[in-house]
């Protein structure tokens, strides 16, 4: 008590300094947020680590510093890689009509909504990141007349949409997947712009928050149907599980009437759709839910089962419960189907093309090219490439190889990001890179592999 | 909890404990305390609400209650640094005070980053406890404090 007072009674001492040292000095990192080796997870049965919630969730984002003159991805031998476009507006999507015109998406999602101090912080993360450009909202029709490999003809096919991201022609009907609705619009075969209004075929979950805003899109062979990946509204419900209503799905619409179900779901972001040809099977990409470590959880790419349930929210990979979901759902976790196959933790597969083209060596066919835009909470880095998964029997087959890389340069920033992909006319693959705002295109490196020209 | 009163014969009694702080002596600092108390203390309130109906609107309540508090606690601090650069006294903020509020400083900072984390386990069980252990430090410096000036009259008028 004595001291107590002399305390009290010196009131010239620095008080509520002590308490500023006090905070300043509260050690806050020192989590380990290191990841493994990254390639141990990519196939059937990822190793899956304990998971770990954090004070700080580790970040580490390669800042977007965007392509020097002349620097290109880098592509094994036996392949060539060049720029079909550059200068385009956050390029997300790409979609070859059948005359060989390519249509580029260039898109971005809405304005995120700030629910908490957090949503502030995130923003500049993704500014930071070179993600929060603004979206065009538009789609680029590139056209290579003499067949060179370069488009000399480059279009504004579609303009004022809603941060779109699919399409799928079925005959003469295009669909463009906005990030709120399915719109029709009349396409003939050689049209180089659309200014016919468009018809809505249905809504598509959408705003206020839009978490996950890309809906993928995809036709059935027979046209009848439209398959449309719907990504969660929430990293893991925490925008509360009323706003996940028909989210984390992948939603079979009816092409003649609009009307839907969900045709598979519990997969959290499914950006990427595609049939294998020889089970014709619906394969899927899906992007796995964040802040439990660096290696939780793989994203991956599997096979869609018609009613099948993937575990979103209530766990992942099969019955490994996610603690940060409340109520539980034990009903729908014992029935969780485990993904076929582990693309790595945090890659963010945007992309998925199964090649069936004749340009790109033969090992290539049948296997699914996987755009992975990069991971930003993890070290090391991961992801920033287009892998191959190899295939055979319908079924991924051997680890996935790269196969485009360097977009990360020697200092770990970004050069560019890969996201959607598709196979043109002639067999090329293409590789939208929304950093780098430039198409890519990958073919064969031999004399006479340029694209043939478009009619 | 800071008891201040303006020197005046006329109201100087017994029973009531009467600063010593001159009007133009006053310091800034206690009268910004309150403020973060309340944020950190509705905090607790709201956590319990989440906890009972698992709604995110109270959690959300919660983060943005701290998050608010912490700025108001560091307004308050930048306050007192200047109270101290121009020598003004503190008759009335005791040690317990003192040390307790930078416990629940503390204590709240690693509560805003718990909060932070996604859905239930932002709040059930560590943010929640948290909270309480806030409100908890913040009773007791408060009643050691009252105690000080009330009971043993240190800093108080005599």
């Amino acid at each position: 008590m004595m001291r107590a007072s002399e305390f009290i009674r010196s009131p010239k001492r620095p008080r509520p300094a002590v308490l500023l040292a006090a905070v300043s000095l509260l050690a806050l990192t020192g989590c380990d947020d290191n990841g493994g080796d990254p390639t141990r997870q990519i196939g059937a049965n990822p190793p899956l680590p304990a998971l770990q919630q954090y004070l700080m969730p580790p970040i580490r984002i390669a800042k977007a510093v965007g392509w020097g003159k002349d620097e290109t991805p880098t592509v094994p031998q036996g392949l060539q890689v060049h720029a079909l476009a550059t200068g385009l507006e956050h390029p997300r999507s790409l979609y070859v009509l059948p005359n060989g015109d390519v249509l580029v998406v260039e898109s971005n999602g809405p304005k995120a909504p700030i629910f908490r101090p957090k949503d502030i912080i995130t923003g500049w993360v993704q500014w930071f990141a070179g993600a929060k450009a603004p979206s065009a909202n538009r789609i680029t029709l590139l056209r290579d007349t003499n067949g060179d490999g370069i488009p000399e003809m480059r279009t504004v096919f579609l303009d004022h949409l809603n941060s779109p991201f699919g399409v799928a022609l079925v005959g003469n009907d295009l669909y463009v997947a906005n990030t709120d609705a399915i719109v029709r619009y009349p396409y003939q075969e050689g049209q180089t712009s659309i200014t016919a209004p468009g018809t809505k075929l249905t809504d598509l979950p959408g705003g206020p928050i839009d978490h996950h805003w890309t809906k993928s899109l995809l036709a059935s062979p027979d046209g009848s149907k439209l398959y449309v990946g719907v990504g969660s509204n929430s990293n893991i419900t925490e925008n509360g599980i009323g706003a996940e209503y028909e989210r984390a799905a992948i939603w079979e619409v009816d092409r003649a009437s609009g009307a839907h179900r969900i045709f598979a779901s519990g997969t959290r972001n499914p950006t990427g759709l595609a049939w294998e040809p020889e089970t014709h099977k619906l394969w899927a990409i899906v992007n796995e839910r964040d802040e439990i470590g660096p290696d939780l959880v793989p994203d991956y790419l599997t096979s869609v089962k018609d009613g099948g349930f993937y575990g979103w929210p209530y766990s992942y990979f099969g019955q490994h419960l996610d603690p940060r979901v409340q109520p539980q759902r034990p009903d729908l976790v014992a029935k969780a189907i485990v993904p076929d196959y582990a693309l790595s933790s945090h890659v963010a597969p945007l992309g998925v093309a199964i090649y069936n083209g004749t340009e790109l060596p033969a090992n290539f066919r049948g296997g699914a090219f996987v755009g992975e835009h990069g991971s930003w909470d993890r070290t090391p880095l991961n992801g920033y490439k287009v892998v191959f998964v190899p295939f055979s029997h319908g079924k991924p087959s051997d680890p996935a190889q790269d196969v485009v890389t360097g977009f990360l340069d020697a200092n770990n920033h970004a050069r560019g990001r890969p996201v959607g992909l598709a196979i043109d006319r002639s067999g090329g693959l293409l590789i939208a890179d929304d950093v780098g705002n430039t198409v890519w295109r990958v073919s064969s490196a031999r004399p006479g592999s340029a694209p043939k020209p478009a009619s | 909890m800071q008891h201040i009163r303006i020197t005046d014969t006329a109201l100087i009694g017994d029973a009531k404990p009467v600063s010593t702080a001159k009007p133009r002596g006053r310091p800034i600092l206690p009268a910004l305390v309150p403020f973060p108390i309340a944020c950190f203390a509705g905090a607790l309130v709201t956590d319990l609400m989440y906890w009972r109906t698992d709604d995110v609107m109270w959690e959300r309540f919660s983060i943005w209650l701290i998050t608010i508090g912490l700025i108001l606690a560091g307004i308050a601090v930048i306050a007192g640094l200047i109270d101290v650069a121009l020598g003004k006294r503190f008759r009335t903020l005791g040690w317990p005070q003192v040390v307790g509020y930078v416990l629940a400083l503390a204590v709240s900072l690693v509560n805003a980053f718990v909060h932070s984390r996604d859905a239930y386990t932002a709040v059930v069980p560590t943010g929640l406890t948290l909270s309480a252990l806030v409100v908890i430090i913040l009773l007791v410096a408060g009643w050691a404090g009252s105690a000080l000036v009330h009971r043993h009259r240190k800093g108080v008028a005599q």
